[in-house]
């Protein structure tokens, strides 16, 4: 992984190109004065520039999720209350807000009936840090379902933050292709690290979720091998 | 100069943050959950609260962890940008698992738990503000000679030891966070100690930098 | 279970189903534990166990006190498990969970009660000197199961362990340092370990209490996971003499009585193989410090 490492106390460059700066996570400015901007993590420094705008990040690896806004999210159902639900979108994190409206096409008296324990893929639509957090299962640009809603069947687990958002975002990684050639899955992916996956029967299931969960310490030269080995080993 | 302490990030599995560091005869591990779901009474309208536990090696923790928790909290309370998580909770907790000091010093044993919750704090990506680390340094009782790390033996021969911390901005100790001394000395032994620490601090944050940079990339094994 | 620790129902049904397959997540057999990492440390009675996630540290420390009025033949023996968030938010800081009362109740009742340790051989002076023996148990990783890891590393530590030599000289106690006189071990009757049951029920519940069908299906050694699902667990302790310390089964799913008999017999091929590797182990720590010792007497000599 290229980029320079940053630990917090660094001073970091930014804006040494025209156009505008802005920072994106790992980056804070001083709440008291913001023309301070200081990285608050230690990882390693990204900058994406498109047009005359940069954004500037700092690429870290975590297992706790901080919800930020139109993140695509996996989460459990813990409370079912009048007018919507309270999701877990982490063990221990609190819970956010999924309103019983937030479906397409949901009135008053028309909306689904999920159950505490269900599981449910959204997007995070708000996001203030003085009110809770919400989140919604409607395409935000069609306005429909979108892949949205509840996840059936199936199970779930865990990978770290920065693993899923590369398998969320690159639909061709080379573990999933792997995992292709093996079996024919539906996968939903969370930046919240949590991944949602069902394939053909039990022991696929716990074959591909193996490979991913251990995948995240394999180098890409290994994946086929070692993927090949955990298929063999469970079937 | 050879490294003078051993550092692992990320040995345990439960939690967001953890980090082992041993320096001398002082062993302990360090852990940090966060932000975390606040329980009602330590929730803060506008900003994390912080939870700090030591747990001794061996009896139950007393009066004199509690000591510690309360120095180990001013520490992390000025570093960690608190502001970011309102109304949650960071979660540390200290276990010693070898003070490698007479139970009547509590020097090495701070120092330790400095530097570990700043390795776990790395490791759980806990936003903070600056770098800090600390070092503890002995006068010797005859010769005035200072002593970096000073072994048990060394603390009960020496006239006074102190605990400092600094911030780090560039690898460069930059403002003193916390200093704790005991015993005699005079004001310019104090500062002569305060630079003589500075600079050790500067030295080892070679080999920390070391160590969190190959934790980064171990993060990230899949990439490679 | 765990508050905060949320499972999905998806997650409910998958788990029995792999069950019912008789498959594990991590390619386990139903009835067969996780691997046992045993490590002892440079000091007596200092062990680090890891059973596959979960890990534990134990300490083992002896100091002169003065014995319980009551019992002035006897020496002292303390467990002390206080469970921090180190091992997972769910524990707080402080405040013992029904969980972690359980989990110190049962090692208690298997190490303590069981009379693993010779009480009476701590006794120095009659009413008012003896050892007393501590063991600090510091959780440091929980991925269920601290029942046998706890268990099994007081065991070790115990028998790792050793006190500084004395002699008594009328009332008076002289302490030995380990340079003077070599320390003494102490005494270990029999080493009680203990296997964990999950119970799963993978038909109704009611017809598994009318009893007319018990399919309900047994796993050692649950994960946290499976642990946080499962209807009910059973502790059994025992030694490799085939004596069993204990059965603790506190509610859930009834089981029938053959079912625990045949648990009893999976478990004691399982105390019996780490009984073994206890000792091997042990042995092994002993004739290193053997060498060592060797060596460094050699050495002083080359000195001169």
């Amino acid at each position: 992984m290229s980029g320079t490492l940053i630990i917090p106390g660094d001073t970091i460059e930014l804006g040494t190109e025209s156009g505008e700066t802005s920072i994106g996570p790992g980056i804070t400015t001083n709440p008291k004065d913001q023309s301070i901007v200081y990285p608050s993590t230690a990882g390693l420094l990204k900058s994406i520039s498109k047009r005359n705008k940069t954004i500037a990040y700092i690429e870290h690896n975590t297992k706790r999720y901080i919800p930020t806004i139109h993140d695509y999210v996996v989460g459990v159902v813990i409370t079912v209350f009048g007018d919507g639900y309270r999701v877990s979108l982490a063990n221990y994190s609190q819970p956010v807000v999924l309103s019983a409206l937030g479906f397409p096409n949901a009135t008053k008296k028309n909306r689904p009936h999920l159950k505490v324990g269900d599981v449910v893929y959204a997007i995070v639509s708000l996001v203030d840090r003085d009110v809770e957090v919400e989140i919604e299962c409607i395409d935000p640009v069609t306005g429909k379902e979108g892949g949205f809603g509840q996840l059936n069947g199936g199970t779930l687990f865990d990978v770290k933050l920065a693993y899923a958002r590369y398998l969320l975002f690159n639909s061709n990684a080379e573990i999933l292709e792997a995992i292709v050639n093996k079996c024919q899955f539906e996968i939903a992916i969370g930046s919240n690290g949590k991944i949602w996956i069902n394939t053909e029967n039990v022991k696929t299931t716990v074959a591909a979720m193996n490979a991913i969960v251990e995948s995240q310490q394999w180098k890409k030269e290994e994946i086929v091998k070692n993927v090949n080995k955990i298929f063999k080993d469970v079937l | 100069m050879t490294t003078s302490f051993n550092a692992e990030l990320g040995i345990l599995d439960r939690v967001d943050g953890s980090a082992s560091y041993k320096f001398g005869a002082t062993s302990l591990i360090c852990s940090v959950s966060g932000p975390i779901e606040a329980k009602a009474r330590q929730e803060l309208p506008t900003s994390a609260a912080l939870e700090v536990t030591i747990r001794p090696d061996v009896g139950v923790s007393s009066t004199r962890e509690k000591l510690t928790e309360d120095k180990l909290k001013s520490v992390l309370g000025s570093v960690i940008s608190t502001f970011l998580y309102p109304r949650q909770l960071i979660q540390v907790v200290v276990q010693i698992l070898d003070a490698g000091e007479a139970p009547c010093y509590v020097v090495r044993e701070l120092v330790g738990c400095i530097n570990a919750c700043y390795l776990a704090l790395i490791d759980a990506k806990v936003g903070i503000s600056e770098s800090f680390y600390a070092k503890c340094v002995a006068i010797e009782q005859n010769t005035g000679k200072l002593i970096l790390d000073p072994t048990d033996r060394d603390l009960t021969s020496s006239k006074s030891h102190h605990a400092v911390c600094f911030s780090l901005g560039n690898g460069k100790s930059k403002s003193l966070l916390y200093s704790e001394s005991f015993g005699q000395f005079t004001e310019e032994e104090l500062l002569k100690v305060l630079d003589f620490a500075a600079e050790a601090i500067e030295q080892e944050n070679i080999g920390v930098r070391k160590v969190i940079s190959e934790a980064v990339s171990n993060d990230y094994v899949w990439m490679s | 279970m765990f508050k905060g620790f949320e499972v999905s129902s998806n997650e409910q049904a998958f788990t029995l189903e792999t069950l019912k397959s008789g498959i594990r997540f991590d390619g386990r057999k139903l009835e067969e534990m996780r691997d046992i990492d045993i490590r002892l440390g440079d000091e007596y009675g200092y062990v680090e166990v890891r059973l596959g996630n979960t890990k534990a540290i134990v300490r083992i420390s002896a100091q002169l006190a003065v014995p319980f009025e009551d019992r002035p033949y006897e020496g002292i023996f303390q467990i002390s498990t206080e469970i921090s968030p180190m091992a997972g938010p769910m524990f707080e800081a402080g405040r013992q969970s029904i969980d972690e009362v359980l989990i110190s109740r049962l090692v208690e009742k298997a190490v303590r009660r069981s009379g693993a340790l010779d009480l009476e051989s701590l006794c120095i002076i009659a009413g008012s000197r003896c050892w007393a023996v501590r063991a600090d148990v510091h959780f440091l990783d929980y991925d269920g199961n601290f029942i046998d890891a706890t268990c099994l590393a007081v065991m070790v530590g115990l028998s790792h362990f050793k006190k500084p030599d004395i002699a008594i000289n009328g009332e008076e106690i002289v302490l030995f340092s380990t340079d003077q006189r070599d320390p003494v071990p102490l005494s270990v009757l029999h080493i009680p370990l203990c296997v964990t049951f999950a119970f799963y029920n993978p038909n109704d519940v009611e017809e598994n209490i009318k009893g007319s069908s018990s399919g309900e299906l047994i796993l050692v050694d649950p994960t946290m996971k499976e642990e946080a699902q499962s209807l009910g667990s059973m502790t059994l302790t025992l030694n490799k003499n085939r004596e069993i310390c204990q059965i603790s089964k506190a509610g859930g799913l009834p089981i029938d009585a053959p079912v625990i008999m045949d648990c009893c017999s999976i478990a004691y091929s399982i105390v019996e193989r780490l009984t073994e590797k206890i000792k091997q182990l042990l042995k092994d720590d002993e004739a290193k410090r053997i060498d060592i010792n060797v060596q460094r007497a050699l050495s002083a000599a080359n000195d001169r």
